[in-house]
């Protein structure tokens, strides 16, 4: 990577980078954004056709409690990792498993493992606030481009490669199983397995997107690209695809126009903004075309 | 050729609700088998059983005359969200392919499902919305989507519900074709006009497996009167089971 900030940093101060570039941080942040980018939105489209939106946001809620757990366990605060993924995959699957055994409808399932992890988030930050500085856990909570290293790239990277290459061999079956279980099943696939490595492969972007986007927003990054592109394609290729783009924008610009503008806003909060005004544009964009 | 089937006393029940019970027939190869019967009487449980859909007491077996062939299956119905940006090619090359559909670039497949589409009258609406086709529309790409794989076993669940005369008319010809190249097809239907013409061996299923026998045989006014004082009789007896 020291090799690509070189780089940056000559190009900025040749003039044809702007002044950010010269940071090492951002740079790696950018990275981050176009690492991160592709592959929330991508999975987006199936959060939308799986109908799991409400699911998304609640494993990046889930995060907090993950994150105490983590930092109560003595990770470092800046990067309680091992206690955010064992967190989130338990919670993740186990409301799988309980959704697949009882007649509760999943909304309402969703809204109680929510509560509870919110809760026992809540009380265990006390705990947590005698350890360290509470404040240090607005990075993780809400994203900070500052803390991204050389390693969380390597994370992110082997993490992105994964989930990407899972798609690839998957994409299609997850799909059928989720818009007709039952054809897929007479075709041989076991939907139960695909279901719950969909639910894998949510945690472990939740996860990988953490330091830029901030556990929780990540959900809405995998939501908001997704639904804006569902309002302007007309096939699920160009949807997938579209949604991808606008996640990656949103990523980059999202990273680089709070330190453009000099403004103090956390990187997720501003990715987020940014995702938000593309939906706001195209939802216009349908409107206007409707009417005419 | 198609597999032979054999149910050996199925039975379902749903809590305290009896769907099935004591189930014996044996569905022979390379023919068309319609399961009628009242609403309610657990014909679509009676297929869902037969293709491992849902848990049921008794044994199903398939006999394939050489090694495990394919199936196709149209269920009854598909709940396609309009808004989800899925169109009918998108569906047939989803079951198709295992290429994921936002990198699929392979001429073969698309041409493929083209041809599928084309069989059943809808390679017109191939850039179309899976949700904005009408019933007997979403019902023909289902019907496509079936015989992807040219299945030896093909099981219906009211295919042609919703569809119009054209749609029927290819259906019932469609089906003769398949009888001709003995595949066996085993369709829910309740459409007794319908069923007399395709010629086909007729279960009628009410609970309990009430009758078997050629469509002629069976679907005679007297009997199909018979059928329904059954289905009333039995109906009566539940209730009062329940009471």
């Amino acid at each position: 990577m020291d090799w690509l900030r070189l780089l940056a940093n000559q190009g900025s101060e040749a003039g044809w980078l702007s002044e950010s570039f010269a940071y090492g941080f951002m740079v790696n942040a950018l990275v981050a954004a176009l690492l991160v980018g592709p592959l929330l939105g991508g999975l987006g489209t199936l959060v939308i056709a799986k109908r799991l939106a409400f699911f998304s946001e609640a494993v990046g809620h889930a995060a907090l409690t993950g994150i105490a757990i983590g930092v109560l366990l003595g990770e470092p605060p800046e990067n309680p990792i091992i206690g955010l993924f064992c967190f989130c995959m338990i919670f993740a699957l186990l409301l799988h498993f309980v959704r697949n055994r009882t007649a509760v409808p999943y909304d309402t399932l969703v809204g109680v493992f929510l509560a509870v992890a919110l809760a026992g988030g809540a009380a265990l930050l006390m705990y947590v606030a005698r350890k360290i500085n509470i404040h240090m856990l607005e990075n993780v909570l809400f994203g900070s481009i500052l803390t991204i290293t050389d390693f969380d790239l390597l994370v992110l990277g082997a993490s992105c490669l994964l989930i990407i290459v899972g798609l690839m061999f998957t994409f299609n079956r997850i799909l059928l199983a989720s818009i007709s279980p039952d054809i897929a099943k007479v075709r041989g696939y076991n939907t139960h397995f695909y279901d719950y490595l969909f639910v894998m492969m949510i945690t472990l972007v939740t996860i990988a997107a953490v330091k830029i986007v901030g556990a929780v927003l990540v959900g809405a990054l995998l939501l908001i690209p997704g639904a804006t592109a569902r309002l302007m394609t007309r096939s699920m290729g160009s949807f997938v695809l579209l949604s991808s783009l606008l996640a990656t924008l949103s990523c980059l610009i999202g990273t680089l126009l709070p330190m453009e503008l000099k403004l103090p806003i956390p990187s997720g909060a501003s990715i987020i903004l940014v995702a938000a005004s593309f939906f706001l544009i195209a939802t216009v964009y349908r409107i206007v075309a409707r009417k005419q | 050729m198609g597999p032979s089937i054999s149910l050996n006393q199925v039975s379902l029940r749903y809590e305290n609700n009896i769907v099935l019970q004591d189930i014996s027939a044996t569905l022979g190869a390379g023919e068309c088998h319609v399961i009628m019967g009242p609403n309610g009487g657990g014909k679509t449980s009676l297929l869902r059983s037969i293709l491992g859909l849902t848990p049921f007491k008794g044994e199903v077996n398939i006999h394939w005359p050489k090694g495990k062939g394919k199936i196709g299956y149209v269920p009854q119905k598909a709940a396609f969200e309009p808004s989800l940006p899925l169109t009918v090619l998108d569906f047939i090359l989803l079951n198709q392919s295992r290429s994921p559909l936002f990198f699929n670039f392979n001429k073969k497949h698309k041409v493929k499902a083209l041809q599928q589409l084309a069989r059943l009258g809808m390679e017109d609406r191939a850039m179309f919305r899976m949700g904005q086709l009408s019933g007997g529309e979403q019902q023909r790409v289902l019907f496509a989507q079936a015989l992807l794989d040219d299945p030896d076993l093909l099981i219906l669940d009211e295919p042609t519900n919703g569809m119009d005369d054209q749609g029927v008319r290819y259906f019932e010809s469609l089906i003769a074709d398949l009888v001709k190249e003995n595949k066996t097809i085993l369709v829910v239907h309740h459409d007794i006009s319908a069923v007399r013409r395709l010629q086909a061996v007729v279960h009628v299923v009410n609970g309990t497996l009430l009758e078997s026998g050629l469509a002629e045989d069976v679907l005679k006014p007297n009997k199909i009167e018979r059928l329904f004082n059954h289905y009333r009789t039995h109906s009566n007896h539940q209730n009062e089971e329940v009471a």
